[in-house]
């Protein structure tokens, strides 16, 4: 039985001149968060102390670089209609793996791509138990959160493990190259990598038809379980990738780095206009609701106000942004 | 329509309990319902017939509130109850018993059957020794098999259906709408049910009867009324009919109003100078619905695959593109052998499908007409400098060659395909498989919920691509469309094969050659039964 349709009558209707204004309006009616995004902005250059500055900016994406790397693994997950939640405990898992890894003088490179692989490993297991046992992801990466967060504080016994490599401080947070800071140039590695894959390969393609319609994806002759693998592998990759920056950041790995940090950004990709239903959405929102997180957690820092009112007002503009995003 | 001859009844049943007058309902600007009477007497089982995507399902939901009517009224013992809602018709004891059966299988037969309406002990608690005995009495005042104890899910499907039953009643219903109720019975629980049906009537109720089984509607109805595109055929007296001229009436469409099909203005038809075999089964079968599947279809030919409803023939379709896990047999797609089970391998090997429900299966809704053409095309859109990246531009452009090509309806390659009419977007579906320049195009039921005109238009297009070379399946229930369209037509009872027929251009001999083979079935054993359910 057919369910209203609505006809190409309006064929001829919609020939309207595309004038940059109609078409800014409509890129704000399609993202309304963009509003509150310039809105929140907006209000703490004009009322926090000093806020309009290069090196607030800086500061910012600093900050932000950690849950921007891991959104633009999210946001494949949840464009193919998934989600994971065990991103933080993996990132602090990864900061005491790779901080065990250079006490044992393993070369740098190594641990690196050891960690790397390791995020990899562990998205390989969500992605199977998602699609093969068919285990909810929620459920799945619910229970990965614990289990990564428990192994994170068993390995030693919840002390910190000191990191004193500097190549690796170095490749991961303290140096600057070209004026930018490190963090910063891997934040865009990731979004263009992320971009790339996404946007442009038959990959990309996948992952959103996947999301957008499984049974017509797979009625197109598209491995399904594969994409949604591939995408739980990127996205812990990001994970562990996160988890390294964590661990160059405070030079040491340590079991509670990561936590919470699934919230951040979920919020973000979310805020950026990606359908927690699956099959819309894309990276450089998921980077614009990241920048947004920094932004409204720097600027409430900026006004002097507590770090737990922080919470409570980032929390009520997150859900205002979401509720607003709704399709 | 011609109605003439037909023994249209005034049968003299009693007055009618609720009367349908009128109704029309369309959903933007198809029209689904057109100027239709119904009504159900007590006492009675009216039984409703009609193919997928008639119209039955809509004028149900127009008697239980869920869509209001464009027009026409509806009235239950001469009161009106139009433009109210599923409550309020619920309310007024018009009920329904859904194919899926909608009870809570985690609790007891009697928390369903009072559920909303438990009886209370002070401070909101439930009290359930009395909730158990006020069900049991309605149980034992039905006098089903049932204990109110029992919890659901520990239950077959027929004593499931009792509790709807009971559920219904004990809340005043007084019209009840079964749809497909036999549909997953075993043959002992159905006797039970029309026992059950018989009680019902007895008691002064009035029964609507949905179903495709044609020796369950001439058993139980007093009286009978046909879905065709729109319109209803009836009501008829079974005494006065047969099931012979009932068949005929489900399937006769509009196919005379229709312009003669015609080839595609640009896809001039091509002689079939290629020979060779676009597919070629040998040994097909699945675990539980077919059995040793054999046959062959020639590149540029149609074959059509006419079946009854739960013969097999979605079952075929998709064991052959590889979406059915445990299907076992041998195929080869155009000279080149393949393994089942896999659908990608399927496209690989130049296998199209345009599938039964598109909306579902088909396409995806939310994203553009050119990506969804693009999907099962992606391997070949990328772009030429060196980088493997698809081409936006690329896929625009595919979708715009077959946009003139096929006469899309659309504003612009990035519209939303949901928002084009059920026509336009099997012209996508169609689209997207052409575009892999299949050797074999399997579709299933191709002018499902369609227009009459783009009915026209998919025939069209139909002859069109097996002019091009490429071997078509095609699966109908229309079976005029089917004689109409196909040079070889595969008979499909119970899953399997029985008949191939080459000369048959007349949708009745076919339908009778169906039921032949149906009954014959039949009588070989009443295992049937259960392989179809």
């Amino acid at each position: 039985m057919s369910l209203p349709n609505t006809l190409p009558g309006a064929a001829g209707s919609a020939d309207r001149p595309d004038t940059i204004a109609r078409r800014a309006w409509t890129l704000l009616m399609q993202r309304p968060t963009y509003l509150i995004f310039a809105a929140v902005t907006l209000f703490f250059v004009v009322f926090a102390p000093n806020f309009a500055t290069v090196s607030t900016a800086e500061a910012i994406l600093r900050i932000t670089a950690l849950v921007s790397i891991i959104a633009v693994g999210m946001t494949f997950v949840i464009i193919c209609a998934e989600i994971d939640l065990s991103v933080g405990s993996v990132a602090s898992w990864a900061s005491m793996v790779v901080g065990l890894l250079l006490e044992r003088n393993v070369p740098t490179i190594v641990a690196v791509l050891a960690v790397l692989a390791m995020g990899a490993f562990i998205g390989f297991i969500n992605g199977i138990l998602v699609t093969k046992l068919r285990i909810p992801s929620f459920l799945v990466t619910l229970g990965m959160l614990s289990v990564f967060s428990g192994l994170a504080l068993t390995v030693t016994d919840t002390e910190p493990v000191p990191i004193v490599d500097d190549r690796f401080s170095n490749l991961f947070w303290n140096a600057s190259y070209v004026g930018l800071p490190v963090p910063i140039w891997w934040t865009l590695l990731l979004v263009a990598v992320g971009f790339y894959l996404l946007s442009m390969t038959v990959f990309g393609r996948q992952v959103y038809a996947v999301g957008g319609n499984l049974v017509a994806a797979r009625f197109s002759g598209i491995k399904t379980d594969r994409i949604k693998i591939a995408s739980f592998m990127l996205v812990s990759t990001t994970a562990a990738l996160a988890g390294m920056l964590l661990a160059a950041r405070s030079t040491a790995g340590n079991p509670s780095l990561g936590t919470g940090l699934e919230l951040d950004v979920i919020a973000a990709v979310i805020i950026g206009g990606t359908s927690l239903f699956g099959g819309i959405g894309g990276i450089l929102g998921s980077v614009v609701g990241a920048i947004f997180i920094g932004i409204l957690g720097f600027g409430l820092l900026v006004m002097g106000l507590s770090t737990s009112i922080q919470e409570v007002i980032k929390g009520a503009i997150i859900i205002l942004a979401v509720a607003l995003n709704r399709r | 329509m011609t109605e003439a001859g037909l023994s249209v009844a005034n049968p003299p049943v009693a007055a009618p309990l609720v009367s349908m007058r009128g109704i029309s309902k369309s959903f933007g600007e198809n029209r689904v319902l057109r100027d239709i009477d119904f009504e159900v007497a007590a006492g009675e089982v009216h039984a409703l017939l009609g193919e997928n995507g008639a119209g039955k399902s809509t004028l149900m939901k127009i008697l239980m509130g869920v869509y209001a009517p464009d027009a026409g009224s509806i009235t239950l013992d001469g009161e009106n109850i139009v433009g109210t809602s599923v409550q309020d018709h619920r309310a007024h004891g018009i009920s329904m018993i859904f194919q899926e059966l909608s009870l809570l299988p985690n609790l007891t037969v009697g928390q369903n059957i009072l559920l909303g309406r438990e009886p209370r002990l002070p401070g909101w608690r439930i009290d359930h020794r009395r909730l158990a005995g006020n069900a049991q009495e309605i149980i034992d005042h039905y006098g089903f098999p049932l204990r109110a104890g029992r919890e659901v899910r520990d239950l077959g499907f027929a004593q499931r259906q009792m509790v709807e039953v009971l559920k219904a009643v004990s809340q005043g219903a007084r019209v009840l709408v079964m749809d497909e109720p036999t549909s997953s019975l075993s043959l002992r629980e159905e006797e039970r049910l029309f026992s059950i049906m018989d009680e019902l009537k007895a008691r002064g109720m009035g029964l609507i009867y949905i179903s495709h089984r044609m020796a369950e509607i001439f058993r139980l109805a007093n009286r009978l009324s046909i879905v065709k595109d729109g319109r209803l055929i009836g009501p008829l007296v079974p005494a006065a009919t047969s099931i012979a001229e009932v068949s005929q009436l489900m399937s006769k469409t509009t196919a005379s109003a229709l312009p003669a099909v015609t080839a595609l203005p640009d896809a001039a038809p091509v002689p079939r100078t290629e020979t060779g075999l676009a597919l070629q089964v040998t040994g097909l079968g699945t675990a539980t619905k077919l059995r040793d599947i054999n046959f062959t279809i020639g590149r540029g030919e149609i074959v059509g695959l006419a079946g009854l409803v739960a013969s097999g023939r979605s079952t075929l379709a998709k064991a052959l593109f590889g979406l059915i896990p445990d299907a076992t047999g041998e195929v080869v797609v155009t000279g080149r052998p393949l393994r089942l089970g896999d659908a990608a391998r399927a496209v690989a090997a130049g296998i199209g499908f345009v599938p039964e429900d598109r909306r579902l299966e088909g396409l995806v809704l939310d994203h553009s007409l050119a990506a969804n053409v693009a999907l099962p095309n992606l391997g070949r859109l990328l772009g030429r400098f060196g980088l493997p990246y698809v081409s936006d531009s690329r896929i625009a452009q595919l979708f715009e060659s077959y946009r003139s090509q096929l006469g899309i309806v659309a504003r612009a390659s990035s519209q939303r395909v949901g928002e084009l009419s059920g026509g336009n977007q099997q012209k996508i579906v169609f689209a997207k498989w052409l575009a892999t320049k299949p050797g074999l195009l399997i579709l299933d039921e191709p002018t499902n919920g369609v227009d009459v005109n783009a009915k026209a238009d998919m025939r069209a297009l139909m002859r069109a691509v097996a002019a091009s070379g490429v071997g078509v399946l095609l699966i109908s229930s229309e079976l005029d469309e089917i004689t109409g369209a196909a040079d070889r037509i595969l008979t499909l009872v119970d899953g399997r094969i029985t008949r191939e027929l080459h000369q048959v251009r007349d949708e009745a001999e076919l339908r009778g050659i169906l039921q032949a083979d149906v009954a014959a079935r039949v009588e070989a054993g009443a295992d049937t039964k259960e392989i179809m359910a």
